[in-house]
């Protein structure tokens, strides 16, 4: 019984190093960004960017369901995108994570170890944008992906649902004005300290949609203004169009085109996993 | 007796109990401030001054300069690395803290926010939106088959010992015992069936236990 046991646990990890092999085979650089157009996606590029980083980029495509595949979900069980790998990770073990919010820490935490970007571990700073990467993670991204969900996708127009969650949002983006606002009063323009943190990155996608949610950023000058402190940086260019150029905030503009890419989404989105 | 180390401001929610927790398995000397939401006390000073959100729960620590946190997750690893210097609830390794911290997250961002939707749709709303209940009762089951995967030939969800990470699920897992969601077959389930003994394990603990019994009688329960 033992024995057999052993047997199919080496056959097992056999299998998964094989697995693990041939999808990194093309790979140049120990991190891999699993990912696509999306806001959480473009978190981790503008991070890898900002902190010069050298990434392999695999797309994943949702038209073919493919963060589905029993490989991706090797690397990330929950079937969602982005997720990354570092074949470098304890002596070349290797790591794979899921979770856009976390993997923002472990790249930090890992690769900033002069706090270019980030505050020394235990600061109230530290704390500070942990409380604000959990604002966005749990609070700003899945109710704006809500919003999106009403105002775009869904077969069905349902008012209540569209107002339900284009309120909270508007009320998430009044929490970040006021909230750079103060900040505005220190002489800083960043959501923690004095200086760009994963805090900023892992929200500016998801303000950079805003239109997309039918949320108008005219409304919060001193978001408005971040995400535009935050658009002119080289990092935040590159890294928000990875893996294609991003164009949510044209797309948000042109009504006719935002129908047929909302009709392209709903498609997939609708399916049922 | 000295003061309690710690302020919890708290609601009948989850999302506090998940810190209540800690706070227990720790011994750490706490006590609980009920925001009262029917008075709308967490929209006003003094409590959005600690929290601009106007959400619970909020963390002041008295030994460390009232240092005032909020965001659940957040409060969590704060207990976890200040407090938890044994490694009770937390590990060595730092792999495995990053995969705690992932676990962490994906309750965060993922079973947190879904499994409120359910609740609103399923029971709050006034007004019933078939559709909008589909969707997320659709999504709060898949996210415990996911959790039923995960758990598969282990009995936590890193290492062989229970963490921070698998307890920050239990208070929205508690939906599925509440008797108007109309899950409470889930444990006949087969896809779920690591979770459910994953979560009876953790139901047992005394942690959480105590915490139940303090929520219970401390803060009303709302009509079932």
């Amino acid at each position: 019984m033992a024995s057999t046991l052993a047997n199919r646990t080496k056959l097992i990890t056999r299998h998964l190093t094989t697995a693990a092999k041939s999808i990194m085979s093309d790979a140049k650089h120990p991190i891999t960004l699993y990912t696509a157009q999306t806001p959480n996606g473009v978190k981790v590029s503008i991070l890898l960017e900002e902190l010069g980083l050298p990434y392999n980029v695999r797309t994943i495509s949702f038209d073919k369901t493919e963060q589905k595949e029993p490989w991706f979900l090797e690397i990330n069980p929950n079937g969602r995108i982005p997720a990354l790998t570092d074949s470098s990770f304890d002596n070349g073990k290797g790591i794979n994570l899921m979770e856009s919010g976390c993997i923002l820490q472990y790249l930090v935490e890992t690769y900033d170890k002069d706090h270019k970007i980030s505050y020394p571990h235990g600061t109230a700073e530290y704390w500070d944008v942990q409380q604000w990467v959990y604002f966005q993670n749990a609070g700003v991204g899945p109710m704006q992906g809500q919003a999106n969900h009403f105002y775009r996708y869904a077969p069905e127009k349902i008012p209540y649902g569209i107002n339900r969650y284009q309120t909270e949002t508007a009320r998430l983006y009044g929490v970040l004005n006021t909230r750079l606002e103060q900040q505005a009063k220190k002489g800083s323009g960043f959501l923690v300290g004095d200086k760009l943190t994963i805090a900023d990155i892992t929200t500016y996608g998801w303000v950079r949609s805003a239109g997309w949610a039918g949320i108008d950023i005219e409304n919060f000058p001193a978001l408005k203004k971040w995400e535009e402190l935050l658009d002119e940086r080289e990092g935040f260019k590159k890294g928000r169009d990875v893996p294609t150029p991003s164009r949510i905030k044209e797309m948000a503009k042109d009504e006719e085109a935002a129908k047929r890419e909302a009709a392209k989404a709903s498609a997939w989105i609708m399916k049922k996993d | 007796m000295s003061s309690p180390q710690f302020t919890l401001y708290a609601h009948i929610g989850p999302n506090p109990w998940k810190v209540v927790f800690l706070l227990e398995e720790l011994g750490l000397t706490y006590k609980l401030a009920h925001v009262d939401t029917s008075k709308n006390e967490h929209k006003e000073a003094p409590y959005v001054l600690l929290n601009p959100n106007g959400r619970m729960p909020t963390l002041v620590d008295h030994h460390n300069n009232d240092f005032a946190i909020w965001e659940s997750g957040a409060i969590m690893l704060y207990l976890i690395e200040k407090y938890d210097t044994q490694k009770k609830l937390s590990f060595e390794k730092f792999e495995s803290e990053a995969l705690a911290k992932q676990y962490l997250m994906f309750q965060m961002s993922g079973q947190g926010p879904y499994f409120g939707q359910a609740v609103w749709f399923e029971v709050y709303h006034p007004e019933k939106v078939p559709s909008a209940s589909d969707r997320y009762m659709a999504e709060i089951k898949r996210i415990v088959t996911v959790l039923n995967t995960i758990l598969e030939g282990r009995n936590w969800l890193v290492e062989d010992k229970c963490s921070y990470a698998d307890l920050s699920f239990i208070p929205w897992m508690w939906l599925f015992d509440w008797p108007v969601m109309k899950m409470s077959n889930w444990r006949e389930v087969p896809e779920y069936k690591n979770v459910v003994r994953w979560y009876d394990a953790m139901e047992a603990m005394e942690c959480v236990k105590k915490t139940k019994e303090i929520r219970a009688t401390e803060f009303k329960m709302p009509s079932s």
